[in-house]
């Protein structure tokens, strides 16, 4: 086949991409770059409504506060799903018989709509009828009877691991695929010059996996940035209680539709546009590294 | 394998990217828009899915008074309305006569250049004119929409738990807080506030402490620049909420509003204070239940003169689309929408308070909510002068209170931050 061929079949989705994906996307750029009367454009105004996001109210105390969830919401998530999801991708990968069935039902709940999963999860977390808290008093746990998203020390932590319940099927199949990818012979030579299961694992099967880890990594680094819709169905649009579940996507979404000032189209453009820079930056940073580190394996 | 999952990985990693970005492209529309002879047809745009039999049924009777014309109402969701709208309004396929916000969710749209001024057009000299602001541009004083509805802040309760309970609607600030003392006492939770949901807490604070910093006063004094919101009366109106605070259910900042409208429909809570807008709620919750309505006496300290309030603010309005072909018709029917006739209608089928004035009420609760906020209404002041810019008042407040709730700051910090929050973008009238 050759390039001309080639091209040809390529024009559909490139059109489409372009159409529906660059077009806006650059054109939402510009628009950070102007002054904005509701949606008539007005005057190019430079980076003005970049230095307004560092130096006008709410923006000077909602921004680094959302930011600083974004990047708890990430390490929460690397800890704790991602640490379970190899485990349990590690222990279904001896269990050939019931490996799929298993990692069928660890990922059914991601099938769920997460604002459906969020408002559930409130139900049963109310303290006024809610199951969890009636029960901990039931079984004289009274003192862990907490207003679970009453309190912010406690409701972010309750987003992010509701986000890892949610999720948890997500590392399994992907670390389960690539456990699948690593020879059995390697594992056996291991034991049979005397490694146990753990060195093992250590030695052998976790450098193989590197990849794999990076590729997650990545993803829920995106993940995390992005997040949205769980905590909307958790604190509304603000961040309930008192900005405690706060992010970067809700600050955008309240500037964008939520604001009482005209020139909401300039300033959330620009947001947008800071958290496009965040996310493929950071992806695009982490992915080199990971990729150097990879040669190391496998060159 | 390693080949394909780090492929993955960045494109998925450039079209997260380009979808964040996206999201906030407002896109433009075309569509063909031409007049058909002699019959018009105007499509009217709304939020109230709710109300769809009802907008049909009151515009027929404007079909038959108008031969020709058909109003097509064409309702969306109310979440995504905001953003339809615009898009509609920016290309050439939008409404004649669109559903539009009041007061600063409005501006967007004036700023825009997207409605036809009606100060030629209709006269609503004799309105309330707290109401009538909500229809303005806040730039040009300019008359943009008609109002259609009032809604007010009111303190519901049980009227035959009171009865059981030997409680009289309390008068005085003391009788008040001996009847939350009395139901405390029968176990029961005096006032059901969710104050999970931060923009329920500025309707809360009106609600209980709108006598207390002054009502409709202190608006005046606020708009002329005399005062401000680290005045001591207003400080001491967020402090009434955290007095109130042990008459609330417990771990008030994590029940959601739907949980303390559940608590006292289920008759576990004695009152609750909310809007208007929430009546059909509560008489779907609980159809066997006998509502009323109070507005709570000013406690003590209160500036002289100050009396019980029940405040009020203008909720929805029509407009004019200023791309339509068919202005002419338009603003026809937006005029018919100023009238007694159209207003009774408002009142009688969608139930809701018109902002025609003289309009009479068959629900006995949105009678006596009309006939309160004639007698001693007053402006919901952070919503009707205070969310013409970010952050907005009703934002600064709700969370301000919830942060009171929590113990992590006094009334004063509260009322100090949200005045520093306004005041970055609030210019007194004189």
């Amino acid at each position: 086949m050759n390039r001309r061929t080639g091209l040809l079949f390529v024009t559909p989705a490139l059109a489409l991409f372009g159409v529906f994906v660059l077009y806006p996307m650059v054109t939402s750029f510009s628009y950070a770059f102007y002054g904005w009367a509701g949606t008539a454009r007005q005057g190019f105004v430079g980076l003005e409504n970049f230095t307004a996001l560092f130096t006008r109210a709410p923006f000077t105390t909602d921004l680094p506060r959302a930011l600083w969830h974004n990047v708890l919401f990430f390490v929460g998530t690397m800890l704790v799903q991602n640490t379970i999801g190899l485990t349990v991708a590690f222990l279904l990968h001896r269990r050939a018989r019931t490996r799929r069935a298993l990692q069928t039902l660890y990922a059914m709940p991601y099938l769920v709509s997460p604002i459906v999963i969020g408002y559930l999860w409130t139900l049963l977390l109310s303290p006024t009828f809610g199951p969890v808290n009636t029960l901990l008093t039931k079984v004289g746990l009274e003192s862990w009877a907490l207003p679970w998203l009453g309190d912010p020390d406690t409701a972010l932590w309750v987003v992010i691991l509701v986000s890892v319940w949610q999720w948890i099927g997500f590392p399994v199949l992907l670390y389960g695929a690539a456990l699948g990818g690593v020879p059995d012979e390697l594992t056996e030579a291991a034991r049979v010059d005397g490694a146990s299961n753990g060195q093992a694992f250590r030695r052998v099967v976790l450098p193989l996996l590197v990849p794999a880890i990076g590729t997650v990594s990545v993803l829920t680094f995106i993940f995390a940035m992005e997040a949205f819709a769980l905590p909307y169905a958790f604190g509304g649009s603000t961040g309930n209680p008192a900005g405690s579940t706060d992010f970067l996507s809700l600050l955008f979404y309240r500037t964008a539709f939520d604001s009482g000032s005209t020139d909401a189209i300039g300033t959330s453009s620009a947001l947008a546009t800071l958290l496009f820079l965040l996310i493929f930056g950071g992806a695009f940073g982490a992915t080199a590294v990971l990729r150097r580190h990879e040669k190391g394996i496998t060159g | 394998m390693t080949f394909r999952s780090r492929r993955t990985g960045t494109a998925l990693v450039v079209g997260a990217g380009l979808l964040a970005l996206a999201a906030c492209a407002p896109s433009s529309s075309s569509g063909d828009g031409g007049a058909d002879g002699d019959s018009t047809t105007l499509t009217v745009w709304s939020w109230r899915v709710e109300d769809k039999a009802a907008y049909e049924k009151i515009f027929d009777a404007y079909e038959a008074k108008n031969p020709g014309v058909t109003v097509d109402f064409k309702p969306f969701k109310a979440t995504e309305y905001n953003k339809i709208l615009a898009t509609g309004l920016a290309g050439s396929d939008g409404p004649d006569v669109p559903q539009v916000r009041s007061y600063g969710g409005l501006q967007t749209t004036v700023a825009s250049g997207s409605l036809v001024p009606l100060d030629d057009a209709v006269d609503l000299s004799a309105w309330d004119e707290n109401i009538v602001a909500g229809a303005k541009g806040k730039e040009d004083g300019k008359l943009y929409s008609v109002p259609l509805a009032r809604q007010a802040t009111v303190l519901f309760y049980d009227k035959k738990m009171f009865a059981d309970n030997g409680i009289q609607v309390p008068t005085t600030w003391d009788q008040f807080m001996s009847v939350n003392d009395t139901l405390l006492g029968k176990g029961i939770t005096p006032l059901a506030v969710g104050a999970k949901d931060d923009w329920t807490l500025p309707i809360v604070h009106e609600v209980l402490g709108a006598s207390r910093f002054g009502g409709a006063a202190f608006q005046k004094s606020v708009q002329s620049g005399e005062k401000d919101f680290t005045d001591p009366d207003f400080v001491a109106s967020v402090d009434v909420l955290k007095d109130l605070e042990k008459y609330m259910p417990k771990s008030v900042t994590g029940v959601a509003v739907t949980d303390a409208m559940t608590l006292f429909s289920s008759g576990k809570a004695a009152m609750y204070p909310g809007g208007s807008y929430d009546l059909a709620a509560l008489q779907t919750a609980n159809p066997e239940m006998d509502l009323g309505v109070f507005q709570v006496p000013p406690a003590p300290g209160a500036p002289s003169g100050s009396e019980a309030t029940t405040a009020g603010w203008a909720d929805g309005n029509f407009a004019v689309n200023a791309k339509s072909p068919r202005k002419e018709a338009a603003t026809k029917l937006v005029q018919w929408m100023a009238t007694p006739e159209f207003g009774q209608m408002v009142a009688d089928d969608i139930k809701q308070i018109s902002a025609v004035p003289g309009v009479t009420y068959s629900d006995p609760v949105l009678k006596d909510v009309a006939a309160n906020l004639d007698a001693n209404g007053s402006p919901y002041l952070l919503l009707t002068d205070f969310r013409y810019g970010s952050p907005s008042g009703t934002d600064l407040l709700g969370k301000g209170t919830q942060e009171l709730f929590l113990g992590s700051k006094d009334a004063k910090t509260v009322s100090t931050e949200l005045n520093e929050g306004v005041m970055t973008w609030f210019e007194p009238t004189s």
